[in-house]
Order: C-alpha cells, then sequence, then structure tokens
C-alpha cells in the first residue's frame, strides 16, 4: 500500500487544565518507512509544538514510547505506517497507567509493582566468579530469552486482569520474577516466591494471552506466569527449594 | 524553587552514572545520591542502546597489554595511556562484578564460559556480549541493583541539568539547577560532589545513531562552567548506520559483530571497495578507515541510489544471520529488508564522541574542583577513534571509578553553599524563552545544524568549510537565544522549551568540534583533512585543549600527549599511516 498522506487523531489531554480529553487531527505527509514515532514528531516539531509524547532510542530498544496506536499497544518506533494498513490512525496513551499529559504516560504504577517482585539479582554467597553453564545443557535457555524484556508496559495496557485489578503485579513484574526464580545462581528465590504465590500475584493471571499478543520482543509472559503457578504450589508441597 | 541538598548528585542514568551510583553506595551506605535522568531511569542514552557488547580480557590466552595495543593503536596514538590502561585493567573487574553482583548473564561458548566475539580492529576476539543487544541487559540489571538502593539513591526521572553552581572563584562545582521536565519547575542540587554521565552530542548531525534526548548536555553545561576539555575535534562515525530515508530510523547503527562475524560491504558498482583502502584487514578494519571508505566511495558516484553503501550477509547462510544477529535482523525487517538474504543500504553515522572534558585517571575534572565525568562527556579514553566494544568498556568501568572517587570526596568535603545570584542567573537564562510573545522557531535552527555540521564538520573537512561552519554557528548561538516558546503559560512536559536548551547545547559543543578540527592540521584516526590528508608524527603527537573563557569564546592551547606507556619516539619508529 502507498500512501499519499494519513489522516492521524491524536488524543489531547492536560489532567492539570482540562476538564476531559479530546482528540485533535492532523493531516500528515507520508515519507519512506514513516514509523508513527516519525508520525508524532512530524506534528510536534511542525505542526502542534504543544504535543506531548516519550521516546528515546527510536529502535526498540529503550522501551520509552509505547502507545495504544489503532486499538492496540505497540511500540511508537517501530510501528510502521504502512503495516496499519489503512490512512487512518488514532493515537492513545497506553492504557492502566495515570497520563501526565496527551500521550505521556506515567510508569510509575508499572515500575512499583516491578519492585515488589524485588527485581534485584542476589547472588549465592558462595559463587564468586561467573558460573560456567552449557549452552547445550538447556538450563537458560527459556530464561535467557525471557530476559529480553524492554519494560515498555505494551503488556502491563494490554492485560485485562490490570484493567480490573489495581493490585495485580502484571505480566512484565511476574516475567522478570520468573527469570530470577529460575535462576540457580539466585540466593533469594524462595522469598520471591513468595512474593508473587499471592491472589495479586500468579493467581490472578487468568491466561488469556494479552501480554504476548502485544509484545514487541514477542516474549510470552503467560508462559513464565504458568512456569511459576508451578513453582507456588511445589513451593506449598514444601518440595521447592 | 525546590532545594535539594545531597552528599552526590549524578547526571544521567546509562552505564557509567548507574555504575557510579552503585559504586558510591556500596562505598559508604550512609551517604545520599541524587540520580538525574532526563528520560525515564535506565532507559534514555546509549548504554541501553549498546548492541555488539565490550570488549575484556578474560581468556590466559589474550592479555591487558594487547587490550591496551589494541586501543591506542585504534585511537591513532593520542590516547591519554594512562586512562586507556585504566580501561583495559579495569575491564575484567567490570565484568566480574555485572556478573556475579549485579546479576547479568553474558552469552556462554560451547565449554560453558563467557563466549566472547571478534569484532573490528583488535588482535584477540574479547568482546562479551547477550546476543547482538547486549545493552539492554547489562543497562536493567543495573537499573534493578539502583532500585534495591533507594533508601539513599533518590531517583529523579525526566529532569535534566541546566546549569552547574560554582564558588565564586569558579573553580568548583556545589551543585547544579535542574529542570523537572514533567512539571517544568526548577530544582536547585545543592551537592558536595558532582559526577557528570549524560553522553555526548552526536546527534547534532543529520545522519546520527544516538537516541533522541542525548543532546551533549553534560558537555555543554561543563564548558559554560569553565572545565578544560581535549580532543574535541575527534568525532566517530559509525560505518554501518541503516539508511531508512527521512525516518527517524535512519542513522541506527547495525553492530560491528556483523564486519567481524564476515559481512561484506559493496559500493553501487557491487566492488567490494574496502580493497582500496585496508586490503589486509578489509572490513574488519578500524571504524574510522571503514567509515571515510563508505564516505569516499558515495562522494565519488559510486555509492547507491539513496546515497549509501551495501551490507552484504547473504554468503554467511541466512540461518547463520538470522540466529547470531536476531535484533539486527529484526531491525532491518522493519523497512522491509531481509538483512539474512539481501544487500541492505547503509551510511557513515555520526556515533560518538572522543573528545570531552579533560579527566584523571580518577575521572575527576583536571581543573574543576569536585566534578567528576564518567564516560563519553569524559575524553582521553579512545584518543582518536574508538574500538568497536570499548565504549560500553568505558562506560561501566569509569562509572565504578567515578563512583568510588565521589564517596570519597563526599567524606573529605563540606555542603558549600551555593549563591544565591547564579541560581537566578541560570533561572533567567532558561526561562526567558517563555517570556516573549514572538521570536525565533527552534525547529527550523535544529535542522540547520544537523545539516550544517554533516556537510562542513563531517567525515571529510577542509579549512574553508570549518571557517564557514564555525562562523555560522556564532551567529546561530545568538540566534536560538531568541527562540520562544509557542504557549506561553505551558511548562508540563513542554518539548518545544527542552529542544530550545538541546539546541543550545548542540552550538555550543559543536563550537568546540569545529574549533578543533580547524586546528588539526594533519588526518588522524576519525579526524580527516581533505587538505592535509597525511599524519604527522612529528608535529601532531599532541591533544588539543579548550576551555570558556568567560565569555563563551574558546580559548584553546596544545599540549603533548601523555605517552607513560609507549613512547612518542615509539610511536614515530611504527610510523603506522592513517
Amino acid at each position: 500500500m502507498s500512501l499519499q498522506e494519513i489522516n492521524v487523531k491524536i488524543f489531547r489531554y492536560d489532567p492539570e487544565a482540562d476538564v476531559e480529553p479530546r482528540f485533535d487531527s492532523f493531516t500528515v505527509p507520508v515519507i519512506k518507512n514513516m514509523a508513527i514515532l516519525d508520525v508524532v514528531m512530524y506534528v510536534q516539531n511542525y505542526v502542534d509544538k504543544t504535543l506531548a509524547f516519550r521516546c528515546s532510542c527510536r529502535i526498540g530498544m529503550c522501551g520509552s514510547c509505547a502507545m495504544y496506536i489503532n486499538g492496540r499497544p505497540r511500540l511508537a518506533c517501530r510501528t510502521q505506517v504502512s503495516s496499519l494498513g489503512t490512512p487512518d490512525i488514532t493515537i492513545m496513551p497506553l492504557p492502566n497507567l495515570p497520563i501526565i499529559r496527551d500521550l505521556a504516560t506515567d510508569m510509575e504504577p508499572f515500575f512499583e509493582k516491578w519492585k515488589k517482585i524485588k527485581p534485584f539479582y542476589v547472588g549465592k554467597s558462595e559463587l564468586k566468579d561467573p558460573v560456567a553453564i552449557r549452552p547445550d545443557s538447556g538450563e537458560r535457555e527459556f530464561i535467557d530469552q525471557m530476559l529480553d524484556c524492554i519494560t515498555c508496559g505494551c503488556c502491563y495496557g494490554a492485560c485485562s486482569m490490570v484493567a480490573t485489578n489495581e493490585e495485580y503485579l502484571g505480566p512484565a513484574a511476574l516475567n522478570r520474577a520468573y527469570t530470577l526464580i529460575a535462576d540457580k545462581r539466585d540466593a533469594i528465590r524462595v522469598e520471591r516466591l513468595k512474593a508473587v504465590g499471592r491472589s495479586y500475584g500468579v493467581w490472578r493471571c487468568h491466561d488469556q494471552f494479552n501480554c504476548a499478543e502485544v509484545c514487541p520482543k514477542k516474549l510470552v509472559p503467560t508462559k513464565s506466569i504458568q512456569q511459576l503457578k508451578k513453582r507456588c504450589v511445589l513451593q506449598k508441597f514444601g518440595v521447592f527449594k | 524553587m525546590n532545594e535539594i541538598k545531597t552528599d552526590v548528585l549524578i547526571l544521567g542514568s546509562g552505564g557509567a552514572g548507574l555504575f557510579a551510583a552503585l559504586h558510591v553506595y556500596d562505598s559508604n551506605p550512609s551517604l545520599n545520591v541524587v540520580l538525574a535522568t532526563k528520560g525515564l531511569i535506565g532507559k534514555c542514552g546509549c548504554s541501553r542502546m549498546v548492541q555488539g557488547g565490550m570488549n575484556v580480557v578474560l581468556n590466559p590466552a589474550d592479555s591487558v597489554e594487547k587490550h591496551f595495543m589494541d586501543t591506542i593503536k585504534g585511537g591513532g596514538f593520542v590516547n591519554d595511556q594512562d586512562l586507556a590502561y585504566t580501561l583495559v585493567s579495569d575491564a575484567p573487574k567490570a565484568v566480574h562484578e555485572l556478573e556475579v553482583k549485579v546479576g547479568c548473564f553474558f552469552d556462554r561458548a560451547e565449554d560453558g564460559k563467557i563466549h566472547q566475539k571478534a569484532f573490528a580492529g583488535q588482535s584477540f576476539d574479547r568482546t562479551v556480549h547477550v546476543a547482538d543487544l547486549s545493552g539492554i541487559q547489562i543497562i536493567a540489571r543495573l537499573t534493578d541493583q539502583v532500585f534495591r538502593r533507594e533508601d539513599r539513591i533518590k531517583i529523579l526521572e525526566e529532569t535534566r541539568g541546566l546549569d552547574f553552581l560554582t564558588t565564586a572563584e569558579g573553580d568548583r562545582v556545589v551543585g547544579a539547577v535542574l529542570a523537572d521536565m514533567r512539571t517544568g519547575e526548577l530544582i536547585v542540587v545543592n551537592a558536595k560532589v558532582v559526577i557528570v554521565a549524560t553522553g555526548g552530542s552526536s546527534s547534532m548531525y543529520k545522519i546520527s545513531a544516538p537516541s533522541v534526548d542525548k543532546t551533549g548536555d553534560g558537555m555543554a553545561m561543563c564548558f559554560r562552567a569553565g572545565a578544560e576539555f581535549m580532543d574535541m575535534e575527534m568525532m566517530q562515525f559509525h560505518p554501518t548506520g541503516l539508511l531508512a530515508g527521512q525516518s527517524r530510523l535512519s542513522g541506527s547503527v547495525l553492530e560491528e559483530g556483523l564486519r567481524g562475524a564476515g559481512g561484506y560491504l559493496l559500493n553501487g558498482l557491487g566492488e567490494r571497495f574496502m580493497e582500496r583502502y585496508d586490503p589486509e584487514r578489509m572490513e574488519r578494519s578500524t571504524r574510522d578507515r571503514v567509515a571515510r571508505a563508505g564516505y569516499m566511495e558515495i562522494m565519488a558516484g559510486r555509492g547507491t541510489e539513496s546515497g549509501g553503501v551495501y551490507l552484504v550477509m547473504g554468503h554467511l547462510g541466512a540461518e547463520f544471520v538470522e540466529k547470531k544477529f536476531p535484533g539486527m535482523c529484526d531491525r532491518v525487517r522493519d523497512i522491509g529488508k531481509q538483512l539474512s538474504s539481501e544487500p541492505v543500504e547503509i551510511s557513515p553515522t555520526s556515533h560518538f564522541m572522543m573528545g570531552g572534558v579533560k579527566i584523571d585517571i580518577h575521572c575527576q575534572s583536571t581543573n574543576m574542583k569536585n566534578l567528576v565525568i564518567a564516560g563519553e562527556d569524559s575524553s582521553g579514553v579512545h584518543g582518536a577513534n574508538r574500538l568497536g566494544g570499548n565504549g560500553i568498556g568505558e562506560s561501566v568501568t569509569f562509572g565504578r571509578r567515578a563512583g568510588d572517587t565521589a564517596a570519597a570526596l563526599a567524606e573529605q568535603n563540606i555542603l558549600r553553599p551555593y549563591r544565591q545570584e547564579q541560581v537566578e542567573e541560570i533561572t533567567r537564562r532558561w526561562m526567558k524563552f517563555y517570556k516573549r510573545t514572538e521570536g525565533v522557531d527552534i525547529y527550523p535552527i535544529r535542522d540547520e545544524i544537523k545539516n550544517l555540521m554533516w556537510d562542513k564538520v563531517g567525515v571529510v573537512r577542509e579549512a574553508k568549510s570549518l571557517q564557514e561552519a564555525m562562523s555560522r554557528l556564532e551567529e546561530l548561538l545568538e540566534v536560538a537565544d531568541q527562540s520562544f516558546v509557542t504557549n506561553r503559560t505551558l511548562f508540563r512536559y513542554n518539548m518545544e522549551w527542552n529542544e530550545i536548551i538541546n539546541t543550545i547545547n548542540w552550538i555550543t559543543v559543536a563550537r568546540m568540534v569545529s574549533k578543533s578540527a580547524s586546528l588539526r592540521t594533519e588526518s588522524r584516526g576519525s579526524h580527516y583533512r581533505s587538505d592535509f590528508k597525511e599524519t604527522d608524527n612529528n608535529k601532531w603527537l599532541v591533544n588539543i585543549y579548550l576551555k570558556n573563557k568567560g565569555n563563551m569564546e574558546i580559548e584553546t592551547y596544545i599540549k603533548p600527549i601523555n605517552a607513560t606507556r609507549f613512547s612518542a619516539e615509539e610511536i614515530i619508529k611504527a610510523n603506522i599511516k592513517y
């Protein structure tokens, strides 16, 4: 599909000043390889300088520019205009988070939950050197893949359980917990397992795979959460150490 | 105005800033740290964007001496040898700490030990990595460790530095004025020690690699405050920046390991052009040479239709390329191309500044007390050209050191008062853009700088265009100062106001780069003069220093290189050409 221009509707809201949100419409000329990030930059740089959004690396590594684009959480930098298959584009902030202004959300609730699972590694005291683990042992295959999380919040914005349950830790935090609990080098795995094994933790996940559908890194947090559920049960039976 | 008193203020949350915070805390957990970062913590800046990996000596068959020689040879022998040696000898400790304490897990070789891959310009395969997107894990794990220490580390997100606070004598830093970008409010941070780790200003070029937020803020602040700079002419262009038209994807780096693994570079005629420039090392030559070669092919009319050259990986087998470089393949797929099976258009892209604030091996500014610099804001480690894999190496090794130094300084120093009149002056300097009802639109100015730097202070330089750039930059500094913010009452998340500050900082750094480039009348490393093509070891084994005279005019002077390990005589004898 080759487009000359697109019709963009952008969500505008300043919680300090506006009674309610509105949509502003812009016609934007299409350039080659145009990403949604290029679209909002064009609008902010040359049409309406008051627009607010967040971005940093612009190549899908930092996870700063997650937005709700045509009905789905996506990274603005890695969403090509041409991939949307329509000249009509609606851009809103990521759901399930407070709005700072326009498209810039406050990620604090997301990171508060991230911190609840104790996201920091605590090495076993006897491990004085990097541990030798052969790639063909398969020991880290799944962990290493899940470590690619860029904490963009797309999963958090897509998860229907997060939407209806303020306390629920959400897919990204639980996925992080899994990568630590499954890491044999970690010293506080049991403590972490207790933190996630509560009603607002793993048991709140209803396996709807909303998270996996939107993850720009193609991770499947649901799978990590299932692994955690299994370990929680084993731990209750005293089998997980 | 909010005021915070603290022991240590850190600007930046890349590898250097985060590691510095950990080391301040772990050196003395009673010290208070304020960690201010322009974006979200661990998400802005370029450490997060590190792809290839980090050079470190781990194999007994390798040695820090070899890594040192590679580093200074790659750097055209104008590195500060004490700093280069610090890099190579601290790197193994940093990687050890990243694995054992921070919790990173680097890719493993068949025997289960840390895998080390091939990078360009190195005598040994010594680059540790996490596939081809290493920065994500390094920075995410460091950020998690900072979260663990939040009892003493206060994180200020989306908070940028505006200017430093100094004593009346001007030789000591006592804090900084910051701006909370979410509210637009200014904050005074009164600190015993300030660590600058905001990264460079390569984004001031039309085609550039860094994150959007990295705009030379720390360097510009240091210049305005009077810190001594070195090697500002040394701008690295990465040879393999993705070409994607006007999209912001353009200029993003396709990682060095692609060439390390055996990727070819072809010009528009299908020739492996490196044959003409470095027949021995071909594509695995250093970044400066490969970038220049690509540029010259393009300039000679042998480029591709969009003004680039080709990176070709297909001959290595699609499966191999997809497996080893999944992140690169994904990125290229975003623009509708298959890296593993078809040629991809690339161009040199502005990437890294070897120059910066002059420091000693403890990361202290050589002329400003209690000012500590780590990472790209500093100078001397890489000389005239940085080796791939030494960038994140510098961030983490010098970040650790900066933290240790800051902790020691904080213990030895009292909290000195700041001057209210200086706070007011800084406030006026940056808030005046809100007071005007009309003025200059900053965005066309910003676009002009990017083109100006690319055309006149780019990969290939000569006296006339450098002069033109310098005089235009003087004008632009004044023009940018006449900018105004469209909505005068909108302080919250005002991107236009921030772009005005960014642009003024770009110009401030760009002036130093062009001035320094005009003085070095030879070619060395990444600095190539078409009017002085030869490397002149008899005259130019020196570094160019720059400093603010006090009125933004630049004072320059020249000093011999710090050759404590491999002397100037030995360098001249080695007779290596650039």
